[in-house]
């Protein structure tokens, strides 16, 4: 197992599976001309596997749904593994996308995004510092409370 | 093995007219071997109105995969005209693709299948993309869908 995985472990998380497509898609895309994995937007699961669902703003709270944001990163890290073998051929997160279903007047992007970004600084360190866009959407797949895409760098 | 032209015309697809952006921007950028499509709607039918409506509201599943594929066809014509020939798609690597939706819409993946299936349909394994889907509180016209595309060329 890799150092990035033994973080993870020592953090007290797991790295899931690679996820399952719902559709006509792919989890990742490795572009192996440009150093780069693009993955697909992975949404939060509760531990039965059914989707984590719910509106910001009107039925999740901002705590609920900074933890469905960690969920979402896990899920990224699972396919990542799974396109790379080691979580420490990572050698940068570039960009993450964080699209959150919330109601009109809802603000808070930012700190249900955080969900996502913490916990990649803590596993990456350094490497996990990324650019980052966080926005409302008015529905997402299976009523999700969020779905996270992120592109990273490869060695 | 034909060519991804060859294939669109034995589906006895034709490839829409090229559109004009709609304001200051470019309808593609590449940079080393990406190339980054801006954010396309449906094809406008020559002398017909531009297709608009909100899933869950206005247009059914069946309607928005519809209005997904003819995006997908209006991308497949920017790439050609970008590239000259479609088999320098070394392949599609990431769809972020916006559906107009109410806020109780949750079929998002259905609908943009639209696109995802035409381009696997037309270029085989290259097509296998990473995606996101999410749902938009309202497009640019009131269009209906509006998907961009990342691509990996080769020469």
């Amino acid at each position: 197992m890799g150092a990035i995985e033994d973080r993870i472990k020592s953090l007290g998380y797991m790295v899931p599976d690679a996820a399952t497509p719902v559709a006509n898609y792919v989890t990742t895309v490795h572009v192996k001309s440009a150093g780069l994995v693009f993955t697909s937007g992975h949404v939060p699961r509760n531990a039965d596997g059914s989707f984590w669902a719910g509106k910001l703003g009107v039925d999740i709270s901002v705590d609920e749904a900074y933890k469905a944001a960690q969920n979402c990163v896990l899920g990224i890290l699972g396919s990542l593994k799974n396109e790379l073998g080691d979580l420490d051929r990572v050698t940068r997160v570039v960009k993450v996308l964080c699209l959150v279903n919330s109601a009109p007047d809802f603000t808070d992007h930012p700190l249900v995004a955080n969900g996502a970004s913490d916990l990649l600084v803590e596993i990456f360190g350094d490497k996990g510092k990324h650019a980052r866009s966080a926005v409302g959407l008015s529905s997402l797949p299976g009523n999700v409370c969020i779905e996270v895409e992120m592109v990273v760098e490869v060695s | 093995m034909g060519t991804p032209e060859d294939k669109i015309a034995q589906m006895g697809l034709e490839l829409p007219p090229l559109q004009q952006p709609v304001a200051n921007y470019v309808s593609a950028v590449q940079t080393g071997n990406l190339l980054f499509l801006s954010g396309a709607g449906p094809a406008v039918p020559r002398g017909d109105n531009m297709l608009t409506g909100k899933l869950g509201r206005d247009l059914s599943v069946d309607e928005g995969y519809e209005a997904a594929r003819s995006v997908g066809l209006v991308q497949i014509a920017r790439l050609k005209n970008e590239l000259g020939e479609l088999s320098r798609v070394g392949r599609i690597v990431k769809l972020l693709a916006m559906v107009n939706s109410t806020p109780d819409f949750t079929d998002h993946p259905t609908v943009i299948n639209g696109c995802s299936d035409l381009l696997v349909e037309v270029f085989g394994d290259a097509g296998r993309h990473a995606r996101s889907a999410v749902g938009m509180a309202n497009l640019p016209f009131g269009i209906p869908v509006e998907i961009e595309i990342i691509v990996e060329v080769v020469d």
